[in-house]
């Protein structure tokens, strides 16, 4: 009652520093929902009790008022409660695009709702089409770069890849030498690693 | 000004202080766990949380007493040495609570002896957080607030971000919300 759940749920979120990605809590978030409902209720009736005596809600003070009072501010911090719990994680759900591409790797997907997962596609299509208008990747070269190729080593075997217009057999722990713009996303990926030998 | 979204000012407002109501409300008992009826009396002496004691001292319904961890005996301790006093356990939002109540308390004190206390741990601070070594976690973040714990934590951020530039380290990374590398893959 009075938020506390609200803060539970988001103190989830901020106790999580290293920025990895936790289930959707959808129990909790519906259980802050019930209770901004039921402080509604309350909240009405008070009011519908206030009204009933014949005084003016708008100037009477008495005990009603602030009984009403009280829930009143206790569903407007439950909804910040959901509010920023929702937007935080959408911010998290936008950096997934910008590190790991346009599709998400399962295990990432089963952590989002239904609703993230359809957020996640709108904004990497509005990124996508974005970038496709004015002809320029801005996923890459996140840190200025100091050569347009690096040495990377491969982290697992991965069978064929398309680099450079040539079809590379990429095995676990060999070296290669490949264009920086293409790795950069298979690092984010965590699926090469930068060599420096 | 704090936004509304972020969530350590949200839950620095969900510290408990103590109220005492200068009206009566019904229908919120819930509150105050003595009371027998569904209401909290006039003069009654509650634990709430701060978004809600925030609001009701603005409007004059109730008035304040500040938190233990404001109490003198704390203030001399904090004198005495800043930088050996432990505040996290006291309170992990110290700064941001302390902030918050400084509008709605009478006492004067409060804002300077806030002030007082991060100037005297600052320096401790950001010393620490540039010679301690990475991987482990230091002894005096224990006693740290959250915000203070930010304040290290961008200190050896930066301390990291600098000594990986000397040997000209890597500089792309797997993204962090993959979560750590798979011990099994190495070797």
């Amino acid at each position: 009652m009075f938020g506390r759940r609200g803060a539970q749920l988001c103190s989830e979120l901020a106790q999580n520093d290293d920025e990895r990605l936790h289930r959707f809590d959808n129990d909790l978030f519906e259980h802050v929902i019930e209770e901004a409902n039921e402080h509604y209720h309350q909240l009405e009736t008070r009011m519908v009790k206030m009204q009933q005596e014949g005084l003016d809600i708008e100037t009477t003070q008495n005990r009603d008022y602030f009984g009403a009072l009280i829930h009143h501010l206790s569903l407007i911090r439950n909804k910040r409660c959901l509010m920023s719990y929702v937007y935080n994680r959408s911010q998290s759900v936008q950096r997934l695009r910008w590190q790991l591409g346009a599709v998400l790797p399962a295990d990432l997907q089963d952590k989002l709702n239904y609703s993230e997962i359809e957020f996640f596609k709108n904004y990497s299509e509005l990124l996508g089409s974005y970038m496709t208008n004015i002809d320029l990747d801005l996923t890459v070269d996140s840190t200025p770069p100091k050569d347009p190729y690096i040495q990377v080593r491969v982290m697992d075997d991965l069978g064929e890849v398309l680099l450079d217009d040539q079809a590379t057999t990429l095995l676990r722990n060999s070296i290669h030498l490949m264009k920086r713009t293409e790795a950069e996303p298979l690092i984010s990926q965590g699926l090469l690693e930068e060599f420096i030998g | 000004m704090s936004s509304y979204y972020d969530l350590d000012d949200l839950l620095a407002e969900e510290e408990t202080v103590s109220v005492v109501f200068r009206v009566a409300a019904d229908g919120v008992g819930i509150l105050d766990p003595g009371s027998e009826d569904n209401n909290v009396e006039q003069g009654a002496k509650v634990d709430v949380p701060l978004w809600l004691a925030q609001d009701l001292c603005q409007r004059q319904a109730a008035f304040i007493n500040l938190p233990g961890y404001f109490s003198q005996r704390v203030r001399k301790e904090m004198q005495a040495d800043p930088g050996c006093v432990d505040i996290r356990t006291r309170c992990p939002y110290f700064y941001g609570v302390g902030c918050k109540l400084v509008p709605i308390t009478n006492d004067a004190t409060l804002g300077s002896f806030l002030l007082y206390t991060l100037r005297g741990r600052y320096k401790d601070i950001l010393s620490k957080a540039h010679s301690a070594a990475i991987s482990s976690t230091p002894k005096v973040m224990q006693i740290l607030s959250r915000e203070e714990t930010m304040l290290f934590q961008a200190g050896r951020d930066s301390m990291t971000a600098f000594k990986r530039w000397r040997v000209e380290g890597t500089r792309m990374e797997r993204a962090a919300v993959l979560g750590k590398k798979r011990k099994s893959q190495e070797l």
